[in-house]
């Protein structure tokens, strides 16, 4: 019995888990966007604030590239969906010798690596380019086209699995009742296999959609000298962080949440929907059919659900605009303090120092003495605050070019993404912005956190 | 309007399976007309081969007098009840039987008006606007029927479509499915596996077995005249006893067997002197024989068991070398009490047995 | 002649217009969009470099030197071999495999759970709560995990609290930033053909197993993964190739010091402006998994058709 106890406990220590793995960088991430520390994080909390959803609205790249995958994940939902349609119809007209060669065809993109795909479908299309010697104007070489190409050569694939499956479902007699009964070929496909296919065509859209918005693999080849949404943001993520990036994460977390909720709903509607029907047909007294209806529209977890979603914002919206600035002046009145203090702390260490070191070091190192020594001088260094400091001097470009190694050994984040940054390969001179570079050099000013969060991207 | 249909020399294969060998059938206009054959004898093929779903292989369909060569099933002018009926579960009641006449561009008030003239004849008026989903067994079936018959087809085919409904409403459906066919006086052509449905209901039926046609004839020809082993083997229960043809006649054949030299009829030219044959008897023509009831033929048996089914006595019997025998016996009021073991003599006239060239019985 | 009686007897079943919408459709797709792309790439990687003046010039010839540079690298290299790019070739592909080996561990427990213990409404929760996240953007993914890991983040403030470091891990030039958030992008993957496989055993057999005294371990091992074999294969042949062929995760996630493979093509591509040597790169990665996985399929005798959603 204690055996059985003890594997239970396990069990759900292991299914806790496994969920806070699945929903714990989604949910840190969304909390990072309401913090006001200028990088993503939520310790040490700083102030709640929704600034960063404006700071994200205002995003004029990010917005731009927005728009444009909204016009591509809509054309490879006009692209893939047919395909797949009539990739699955086909299927279950190939004979069975060409069935494993043709579904093995079909779905190897799926397998593909989307980077593969990218490359075939860019090569491909540039090569026929050179062929008929088209201009670089045409649609050969236009990124939106060649990622709307790349994309549904796989998700396609994707669509026709959503296929597959309702069509296992189909009960063939029922096109042949159609034909039987004098109507076309089309008629019968119209009236009777579309109608069937419906909700699949649904879902199949959807999941076109969203495996467009969300690739990047294939786009970021095909995508030529445009971009979409993926690839502003692996370029921001790439070459530094604000919590704007997180902000646009709890906008698509909240969707996707909503999405989920109606889906239940109308799965659930649907449900209660069949059961009232088949015990009407059974004879059922009406009381149960009406009770099974109702079930179907008044489900109150999903009423409670809604109800802590509109809480929820509604006190995000109204803590969001009350307080935030006075926090903030606190807050940066505190980091200035502490900096000051700092400040102080090392001129007298380097005064007293310079006394006894006074015979062999007489040059002064001003700047970059101060940075090395930073490491062993700072007693306190892993204090909150200070790390806090810290993020804030640092700025989200790469301005680590210059001397990528002075950083070395803090642990600051804008450390890694200056890493990133100078990443000899990835290294993009354009991402890196005179202003930031600027504020770097009066570096324990309160303002130097204003002023990227605003300027930066 | 009705219309013969006409089977010529018809072939259909699949790849090495040939599923109808050289079938020739006349089907005359306005006919109920069965085939009649275990799952897999090729009766559902030779459906859809009239319905237009399969052409061919060899040979010639033709309805109305007219080769129906490359003309699709919704050129045809016959219609299929499929076995699982094959309503469309997303319309409405009315809007399954006013199909055909919607994909003819009739509009919508007409075909309105037709539906509910087919929901009257088939006793469900005023329940167009239901569902499918939210009719029984029975009314589905009707509703099918009647969307077949919206499309006015000169032919309607049945393919098994009473097999999904339990054994009250098969049998109900049985006469109201002959009363609609009357009524609208087109041909049926019906596929069953069930014998009691194809005898009760057919003018004509046709029994096959393994792609072949064994015989075609009315209901009682059949029963009473099979004229293969199979069709006497697998229309209703019968005794089978194999011999060597000893004598043959003009109507008659002398079987000798291992129980004694048994009389039957036999068709002329059917038999000769020496061929292995086998003979059959139906139980109820199998009676206890003594020395006031004398008959042509009489065996020695011991009882095995007797079941008293209320109208019938079921007597199950062993010859001496364990073949199996049923008697059959209307219930007079005498009460049959054989302990198992009993010797008894069973006796048929050779009028009631028919002798038969050896050939594949109807698996068990 | 059976090719045209087969055309014939499509025509007959779909009518004319339906017939050649499905032609027309299949076709585009198989041709345009799956073959001939795969098939110019590979032309392209046995091409030299050359400008669009050159192309279809004298110049314009067979070679395989892209191939040959992989493997040793440039002339004058002074290593034998290519020892950076094959490196980070050999690496990608074991990380993957770790990553799938990762991911198979983790969700084996979950499937089972999901396939056989958990009851109506409970499970479809669960499977929706298993969708959601995968919902959201690759690239916020790999972010969430960037803060997550990052030296301020709430793993290294956890562990210093805790008294486990003193001063923070750079988990992201160890590379587990990236392990982990390859692992997390591919669970969805990974759970749903385990589920879908283990869902399928009769349960019947698992209690038959236990009524004979088998422990847990030996029901798991003796009867229901021989029974997933297939959706075991199928799970990591999708989760080996989609993280080997991995892009964003590794941009992102990994550390300075450390490539994945697909980043070196994608520098081919860009920064390098050489495609037929990114194409080059881009066939050996493919060809290589493709042969990995044939081969896993061989040691697990599990065919292809089992692959897939």
């Amino acid at each position: 019995m204690t055996s059985q106890r003890i594997l239970r406990i396990a069990v759900w220590s292991y299914i806790i888990l496994f969920f806070g793995y699945l929903f714990g960088p989604l949910i840190l991430m969304s909390l990072t966007a309401f913090n006001s520390a200028a990088f993503p994080r939520v310790s040490p909390w700083e102030c709640f604030t929704i600034e960063w959803f404006d700071v994200l609205r205002q995003d004029d790249k990010l917005m731009a590239g927005l728009r444009h995958s909204l016009v591509i994940g809509l054309g490879v939902v006009l692209v893939a969906v047919p395909l797949g349609l009539a990739g699955a119809l086909m299927l279950t007209q190939v004979s069975q010798r060409v069935r494993p060669i043709y579904y093995t065809i079909v779905v190897s993109p799926i397998l593909v690596p989307g980077v593969v795909l990218g490359i075939s479908t860019l090569i491909f299309w540039d090569r026929l380019g050179v062929m008929f010697d088209a201009s670089y104007q045409s649609w050969f070489y236009d990124g939106t086209f060649l990622t709307i190409v790349g994309q549904s050569t796989f998700i396609s694939a994707y669509s026709m699995l959503v296929f597959i499956a309702r069509l296992q479902r189909f009960d063939p007699a029922l096109e042949e009742a159609a034909l039987d009964l004098g109507a076309t070929h089309v008629q019968a496909f119209r009236k009777v296999m579309l109608p069937f296919l419906k909700p699949a065509i649904g879902s199949a859209a959807v999941l076109a959609f969203l495996a467009s918005f969300e690739n990047y693999n294939t786009t970021v080849f095909t995508i030529v000298s445009e971009s979409t949404l993926t690839t502003v943001l692996a370029s921001k993520v790439r070459y530094g962080i604000n919590p704007s990036i997180s902000a646009l994460a709890v906008v698509i977390v909240v969707l996707t949440l909503i999405g989920a909720v109606a889906h239940e709903v109308y799965k659930r509607r649907e449900q209660a929907a069949e059961r009232a029907a088949t015990l009407e047909a059974g004879g059922a007294d009406m009381a149960t059919v009406n009770k099974a209806r109702a079930g179907a529209i008044g489900n109150p977890a999903v009423a409670v659900m809604l109800l802590v979603f509109v809480a929820g914002l509604g006190t995000v919206y109204f803590a969001g605009t009350v307080g935030v600035d006075e926090c903030k002046v606190q807050v940066t009145e505190q980091k200035r303090r502490l900096a000051e203090e700092r400040i102080q702390a090392l001129r007298e260490k380097r005064k007293a120092q310079r006394e006894a070191n006074q015979p062999t070091t007489p040059e002064a190192r001003p700047s970059s003495d101060v940075k090395a020594k930073g490491s062993e001088g700072y007693g306190g260094i892993f204090a909150p605050d200070n790390l806090k400091g810290r993020a804030g001097e640092t700025d989200p470009a790469g301005e680590t070019k210059d001397e990528p190694r002075a950083d070395q050994g803090l642990f600051s984040p804008g450390n890694l993404t200056g890493q990133t940054g100078a990443d000899p390969k990835d290294g993009d001179p354009a991402e890196d912005d005179p202003e930031e570079a600027q504020g770097y050099q009066n570096l324990f000013s309160p303002n130097n956190l204003r002023e990227q969060s605003g300027g930066g991207q | 309007m009705s219309a013969g249909v006409e089977l010529d020399n018809v072939w259909v294969r699949f790849g090495e399976f040939v599923a109808a060998r050289d079938v020739n059938i006349e089907i005359k206009g306005g006919e109920f007309f069965s085939f009649l054959g275990p799952s897999g004898c090729g009766k559902t093929t030779l459906l859809r081969t009239v319905s237009g779903f399969l052409e061919p292989s060899e040979g010639q369909v033709r309805i109305g007098g007219k080769n129906m060569a490359g003309i699709g099933p919704n050129r045809r002018p016959t219609a299929l009840i499929f076995q699982n009926l094959a309503l469309f579960p997303l319309m409405s009641v009315w809007e399954n039987i006013a199909f055909a006449l919607e994909v003819k561009g009739v509009s919508k008030s007409e075909r309105r008006k037709r539906a509910d003239e087919l929901l009257d004849l088939i006793a469900l008026a005023g329940q167009g606007d239901k569902q499918v989903s939210e009719l029984s067994g029975g009314q589905k079936q009707r509703v099918a029927i009647a969307r077949a018959l919206a499309a006015e087809p000169e032919v309607l085919l049945l393919d098994e479509p009473l097999s999904a409904l339990d054994l009250k409403l098969r049998q109900h459906m049985r006469t109201e499915l002959r009363t609609i066919q009357q009524r609208v006086g087109i041909t049926f052509i019906y596929i069953t596996h069930d014998q009691g449905e194809a005898l009760t209901m057919s003018d004509h039926v046709a029994v096959m077995r393994e792609g072949v046609v064994e015989q075609v004839g009315d209901g009682n020809t059949i029963y009473d005249r099979p004229g293969t082993a199979f069709v006497a083997s697998f229309v209703g229960e019968n005794n089978m006893l194999p011999g060597h043809v000893a004598e043959v006649g003009d109507s008659h054949a002398v079987v000798a067997t291992e129980y004694g030299s048994i009389r039957a009829r036999a068709s002329a030219g059917s038999l000769s002197k020496g061929d292995e044959a086998y003979v059959f008897v139906r139980p109820e023509s199998l009676n206890f024989a003594d020395q006031t009831n004398r008959f042509d033929n009489e065996l020695h048996a011991a009882i095995v068991q007797e079941e008293f089914e209320g109208n019938l006595w079921q007597v199950y019997l062993a010859l001496p070398d364990d073949r199996r025998m049923t008697l059959s016996m209307v219930n007079d009021g005498r009460a049959l009490s054989h302990p198992p073991g009993t010797g008894v003599k069973l006796g048929f006239d050779a009028g009631l047995a028919v002798a038969l060239p050896k050939g594949p019985l109807a698996a068990e | 002649m059976g090719v045209i009686r087969y055309f014939q007897q499509f025509f007959n079943r779909n009518g004319l217009v339906l017939s050649s919408l499905l032609l027309g459709a299949v076709g585009f797709w198989i041709v345009f969009l799956i073959v001939l792309p795969q098939v110019f790439m590979l032309d392209f990687s046995f091409r030299f470099n050359l400008p669009p003046a050159d192309l279809g010039g004298p110049k314009d010839v067979y070679t395989l030197s892209n191939y040959e540079f992989l493997m040793f690298g440039s002339p004058n290299n002074p290593e034998p071999l290519n020892v950076v790019d094959l490196s980070v070739f050999l690496r990608t592909l074991l990380a993957a495999v770790f990553v799938t080996l990762f991911d198979l561990v983790l969700c084996y427990p979950i499937a089972f759970y999901l396939a056989k213990s958990a009851q109506g409404g409970y499970a479809r929760l669960m499977v929706l709560s298993l969708i959601v996240p995968f919902w959201v953007n690759e690239i916020l993914r790999a972010f969430a995990f960037r803060i997550l890991f990052g030296s301020t983040g709430i793993i290294n403030a956890f562990l210093i609290w805790i008294g486990v470091l003193s001063e923070p891990m750079d988990f992201i030039q160890a590379d587990i930033a990236l392990y982990a958030g390859l692992g997390y992008a591919y669970i969805l993957l990974m759970i749903f053909p385990l589920y879908n496989a283990i869902e399928s055993l009769d349960t019947n057999q698992i209690e038959a197993a236990r009524d004979m005294g088998a422990p847990w371990w030996r029901i798991h091992w003796r009867v229901v993964i021989p029974f997933a074999k297939p959706g075991i294969t199928s799970g990591c042949t999708m989760v080996f190739m989609l993280s080997a062929g991995a892009l964003a995760a590794p941009q992102i996630l990994g550390g300075p010091s450390s490539l994945w493979f697909t980043q070196i093509i994608y520098q081919w591509f860009n920064t390098g402006g050489n495609w037929p040597r990114g194409s080059a790169y881009a066939i050996v990665l493919l060809v290589t998994c493709i042969a990995f996985v044939l081969l896993m399929m061989r040691l697990f005798k599990v065919k292809l058709g089992a692959i897939g959603r």
